[in-house]
Formats: C-alpha cells, structure tokens, sequence
C-alpha cells in the first residue's frame, strides 16, 4: 500500500488541448479517492496518467516514494479495473484471474492460493471454469474486481467500474465495494461522474471541472460547504437552488431577500463566514439545498431558525419516503457559467419546464406524509442555518475558508 | 376477421416473395452442383458411354476409373506434395500477415496509411503479369525445382489479403483489453500472442482456409517451377493425365473428384471455427 501524490500535473493533448491543468493531489495510503466531475472534465485522464497509460506533460507523480513519470505501467505495482471489464474472453474466469501473476513467474501454489482467495472473497467460485461469456455482467464485474484484487497492488485504480451495471447491481455492488475496500485497506483512486457513487464511496471526494481541481473534501464537507456555484450545483440531487437576493440589515437583524420572500438570516452564519458582512447592501446568488426545506404542516422544526414561506407546487414527484416539491419562485434563474456547467452533466432527473418570463424553477424535498398535490398551494419551512452565500461575478462561496483572500 | 387475410408477419412478404427467394438459391445452387455431380456420374462412365450418353446414368457402372486412380503411386505421391506446400504456405503466409497487421492495427507511426496502402495494392497485381520476372528471379536463387520456389512466392501473394483481413480483426478488439494486458505485465509481443491470436481465432481460421484453398488450386506457379514430375503438385497432375489418356476424359473426371475430396474435407472441418463470435465476453455484451 502508498500514498499516491500529484504535483501540479498537466496533460496537454496534441492539438493544445489541456485536458488536466495543474492538479495538486495527495491521496493518502489506504485513503478511497473518488474523482468526480462531468464528461470530459480530466477526471478519466488524470486516473490514465497514474496507471501509466497516458503520458504526463508536466508535472509529477509520486506512487508510494517513487517518482513513477517514466515508469511503465507495469512497473507501478498497480491494478485497475475498467469500465467495460476488459475480461480475456478465450480464458476461464480462473485464468483470468491468474494471469497477471503467471506473467510475473509466481509460483503455481502461490497463485492457485491467491486466485481460490479472491474467488472466495467475491463468490465467484463455482464459475472459476467458465469463461466470460457465460457470466452476467455483475459476475464480470466481480471477475474484473478479483483480477486486480489478486495482484496485492499498492493502488487500485476504478474507472467507472459500476456504470454499465443496471440500477439495482449497482447498489449492491457499490456496498460490496465499500466493505472490500473496509477490508483490503488498499489505497483506492476511483472516478465517476455519478455523484450518488461519489458521496456514498469516497473517503474523500475530489471535484474536477475543464481539468482544474475544484474542491477536495469528505462527501458530508463537499455537500455542507461547498467552495463555489459549480460544486455547490453538481454535488447534491435534486441540485441546490439558486436565485439573485440582497443581502440587507436591518433593525430586525439580518436577512436576505429575494423574490418577494425574505428570510432572516442568523447572527452565527455571519460567525461561519468571514467576510459575509461585506456584502451587505449588495447582491450576491443564494443557494438553498432541497433537503433544507420542509413542509410546515408535517415539520417538528418550529423552533428558531426555520423561515416560513408560501408557494404553489406546480410539480410533484413522490417517491415513497420523500416528494420532491417543485415551484416556481419571481426570480430570474441564475445564470452564471459555473451553475449552467454543473447542470449540464447532472442527472437528468430534473423536470425543465418552459418558464415564461422572470421566473425560475426551485426543488424542496419534503417528508412524504405531507401529501401536497399538484397546483396546491403550501407552506414550506426553511432551515435558515444552512443557507450558503456565492458572489455574483466570481461565483465563490463567500465565507469559504479556501476563499478567504481570493 | 375479414382483415385477417391482410395479417402478415410484417418480415415475410408474401409467400411471392419467399419463391422468389427460394428460386434464387435453387438456381445458384445448380451452377454449382451440376457440373459437379456430371464429374462424379461421369467418372463411372467409360469414355465411350460420355459421348452416347452425355446426360443419363452410368449403364454399367464403371469403378474402376476410381480405383486406379486410388491405387496409383504418382497420384499419392503428387497429394503429398500439395498437402505440405499448402501447410507451410498457410503457416509462413499466416504468421507473416498476423505480425504486419498487429502493427497496422494497434501501433500509430508516420506513415502508417501510406504503407498500409501499399501492401493493399498488392491485392491488384495478377499474378500472371509477375510469372515472368519470378522465374527469372526464382532461377537466380536456385529455387526452380525446389518447394520453397512454390511456397514462397504462393506466401507472398497471399499477403495483401490476409492482412487486410486481420487488421480489420484486431481493430475491432477493444483498447481496454490491450491496456489491461500492458497493466498485468504484457510486453506488446505478449499481448499480440497471449492475448490478440487466441481472440482472433476465427479470423485466423478464416484466412488459413483461403491460404490453404488458394494453395490447393494453384496451377501456374507449379507448372513453371516444377520439371521434375517427382514434385508435382494435384493441379499438375490433371493436366499430366489429360496429356496422358487424352481420350481417357472419364478418367480425367474420376481424377477431379478424387483430388477435390480432400480439399472438401478439409473446408467442413475449418468451417466451424468460421463461425464464432470474436470477442464474446470480453467487454459488456
């Protein structure tokens, strides 16, 4: 096992294109890294460049305490596991496993040990015989877990290993995933661009966007602070809502207003975030998470902190223990590039109406014993702690302790 | 119903259609099977009978067309000598081609294309245009009269094809299984033989039977290389016969169908690994 350490790594492709610009990375021994971001952000590129099979441009990677840049990959005492399984077809699944090892002149018990070891570990025991083609895909996923399991590497590497199974093998492949890694302890740099997988699997969690490293924090921090509009709106699903408020104090205390609504702000945000009170008087993008909304009628939370504010749900969607509530709110949507880009690769899971004029569409999650239909009319609660704060132009969380001078 | 009558399996067409469809494949079959079935009917016939009774069967049946050709030393003999120059031509074709695709398929050079082309131009020179100078040059190496004069040339003209073929195998196998190769340790020579050739079974199999065919039937080169009649190929031999009985031609049909049998039975043997799916499992299906 090691540490895997990126200094400021670029990839340039031929033709200028810079696909990876400067990443700064340290993954810690027996840390599981995921790196997450939208299509074509570097995230693919940046793993390649650790197992060797791309070219760094400029830069370091350090695996362990060896500077491997002109290492072959094989040298690297690495092991990935590929999107599409990449299994040898004309081999057994027992050969498949074994192969890595006979190339590296191991001797047959040891491999026959490791291979029934691996095989055991993942239940693929009574398949050792067959070949890949008379296994389902989650049984080739689980062969292509154990060829990398059976190499003992320093490192796993995982690109996208779970997104050709179906929904409900995925789930359970990503518990099974969680507790091998609980038990082999080995350092773990994973990449998806599926959020859920992100937060569910990462120790720690890395956001990449245009090959520039966004935010590296645990999945609680990255969805708690987020240090600007693109990780704030790709993180998180139904995606935070966003809307153009003014900040404004008052003898009444502190409070930021938007669309027509107005909601106290309290003294202890100011206290989480330095810097807050410059904005005062001025405009700045609100972000509010779904899950901070709640219906009044059905919400404990009565007590201080919870803003009330009434809106007409136009869309419901109900999925047994919560609906999402959509409304619409007299603002215009917030167009800043970061939120368009993290919308873009979200899930497609939001509905987009066509909105007339100035108005934008937001998402509350609530307990689904409030029952609110279509076209009702409902009181939601808002948890007035958890409002985050992004400039206007920069698009930065404001407060951020990464911010703080930039 | 009275609309049922209109109810067709949307892929049929009509039972217009299926005759037509029917009528092709017996009309192309014919092409095929007459002739043959004339050689196989007239072989038993005496040469008397094939010119009264071109069309009608055997009356009597004569085996024994059959039996001398079965029982003669120069025809086992000139069998032998196809046989192993068809081998070690589909080998040194085969092993060649395998490698120059490998590297047309999975490396990028300068130059690639242009090369590439250039071993495909290959496929358009005839081969009667190149028996002159290949003499010459054959005679200049002393490989007249000497299998390697046959095998190598027949080798080099199988090229073009084999690799065109082949490439377009390796292509299609995906690049992850060769990085997965090169991550558990392959060298690209390992990957090309441990991993790329066992994948590309099929389409080995497929360009080892056109080898071998090709071989089989080869007429010209072996006339011109071969003067001593201890090496002569199968296709040679028809022609000796023909000199030999030339108003034997039922003989000569006994020896068509004889030297065609081991050709068939090789091709229903190969023709399994024809059909086979070329990466199944591998990747997500």
């Amino acid at each position: 096992m090691a540490s895997i350490v990126l200094n400021s790594v670029d990839k340039i492709y031929a033709g200028g294109v810079k696909a990876v610009n400067g990443l700064n990375l340290e993954i810690k021994d027996g840390e599981f890294m995921v790196l997450v971001g939208p299509s074509g952000c570097g995230k693919s590129t940046a793993l390649r460049m650790i197992a060797g099979l791309e070219d760094i441009s400029g830069g370091e990677i350090v695996i362990g305490d060896r500077v491997v840049n002109h290492l072959p990959p094989k040298d690297r005492d690495i092991a990935m596991v590929f999107q599409n399984y990449a299994l040898y077809p004309h081999m057994t699944v027992e050969e498949n496993l074994a192969f890595g090892l006979k190339l590296r002149k191991m001797p047959k018990s040891e491999i026959q040990k490791r291979v029934n070891d691996a095989a055991r570990m993942l239940g693929l025991e009574q398949y050792l015989k067959r070949k890949p083609a008379a296994l389902s895909g989650g049984q080739r996923q689980r062969v292509a877990m154990g060829r990398a399991i059976v190499r003992e590497p320093q490192a796993f590497l995982m690109d996208e290993p779970l997104s050709n199974l179906d929904a409900k093998l995925r789930v359970s492949m990503r518990a099974s995933l969680n507790q091998m890694h609980e038990r082999l302890g080995v350092t773990t740099v994973y990449v998806t661009h599926d959020q859920v997988e992100a937060m569910t699997l990462g120790d720690r969690v890395c956001v990449l966007r245009d090959g520039v490293l966004q935010q590296v924090d645990t999945p609680q921090n990255l969805f708690d602070n987020p240090v600007n509009l693109f990780v704030a709106g790709f993180m998180g699903s139904p995606a935070m809502n966003f809307a153009y408020a003014e900040l404004v104090r008052d003898n009444g205390g502190a409070s930021v207003a938007f669309a027509g609504y107005r909601l106290p702000v309290p003294d202890s945000t100011f206290a989480e975030k330095p810097g807050l009170d410059r904005y005062i008087g001025r405009k700045i993008i609100l972000g509010i998470r779904p899950s901070d909304f709640e219906d009044s009628g059905s919400a404990s939370g009565n007590g201080a902190g919870w803003a009330r504010i009434p809106v007409r749900a136009t869309v419901t969607e109900e999925l047994g223990s919560e609906i999402n509530v959509l409304f619409t709110i007299d603002a215009p949507p917030v167009e800043h590039k970061d939120t368009v880009a993290a919308a873009n690769d979200g899930d497609d899971e939001e509905t987009s109406l066509p909105l007339t004029g100035d108005k934008s569409l937001w998402t509350a999650r609530v307990n689904a014993r409030s029952h609110v239909r279509p076209g009702q009319e409902i009181e939601l609660v808002v948890d007035t702690h958890n409002l985050h704060f992004f400039d206007v132009d920069s698009g930065l969380s404001i407060g951020h302790e990464a911010n703080i001078g930039r | 119903m009275s609309t049922s009558r209109h109810k067709q399996s949307p892929t049929s067409g009509g039972p217009l259609r299926s005759l037509s469809l029917h009528t092709i494949v017996v009309i192309t079959a014919l092409f095929v099977a007459v002739p043959l079935v004339y050689a196989v009917l007239g072989g038993f016939k005496t040469t008397r009978q094939l010119s009264s009774n071109p069309i009608g069967l055997p009356d009597p049946w004569m085996p024994e067309n059959y039996g001398g050709i079965l029982a003669s030393g120069p025809f086992w003999r000139m069998l032998w000598n196809s046989t192993y120059i068809a081998v070690l031509t589909t080998l040194v074709v085969v092993a060649v081609s395998a490698l120059a695709a490998f590297v047309f398929a999975r490396f990028a050079f300068r130059g690639r294309e242009a090369l590439f082309t250039m071993f495909a131009a290959g496929l358009m020179f005839p081969f009667a245009v190149a028996i002159l100078p290949l003499f010459v040059l054959l005679r200049m190496f002393g490989l007249l009269d000497n299998p390697l004069g046959v095998i190598l040339p027949q080798a080099a003209f199988g090229m073009p094809m084999t690799i065109i073929i082949l490439r377009g195998f390796f292509r299609a196998i995906p690049g992850e299984i060769e990085e997965a190769a090169i991550l558990d340790g392959c060298t690209p020579f390992g990957f090309f033989w441990r991993i790329l050739l066992p994948m590309a079974r099929p389409a080995i199999a497929t360009v080892s039977v056109l080898a071998v065919v090709n071989s089989w039937n080869q007429f010209m080169l072996p006339l011109v290389v071969f003067s001593d009649d201890g090496l002569f190929t199968i296709p040679l031999g028809v022609q000796q016969f023909q000199g030999q009985y030339a108003t034997d031609v039922a003989r000569v049909m006994a020896y068509i169908v004889v030297a065609m049998l081991p050709a068939l039975g090789f091709y229903a043997v190969a023709e399994r690994q024809l059909v086979s799916g070329l990466t199944a499992g591998a990747v997500k299906g």
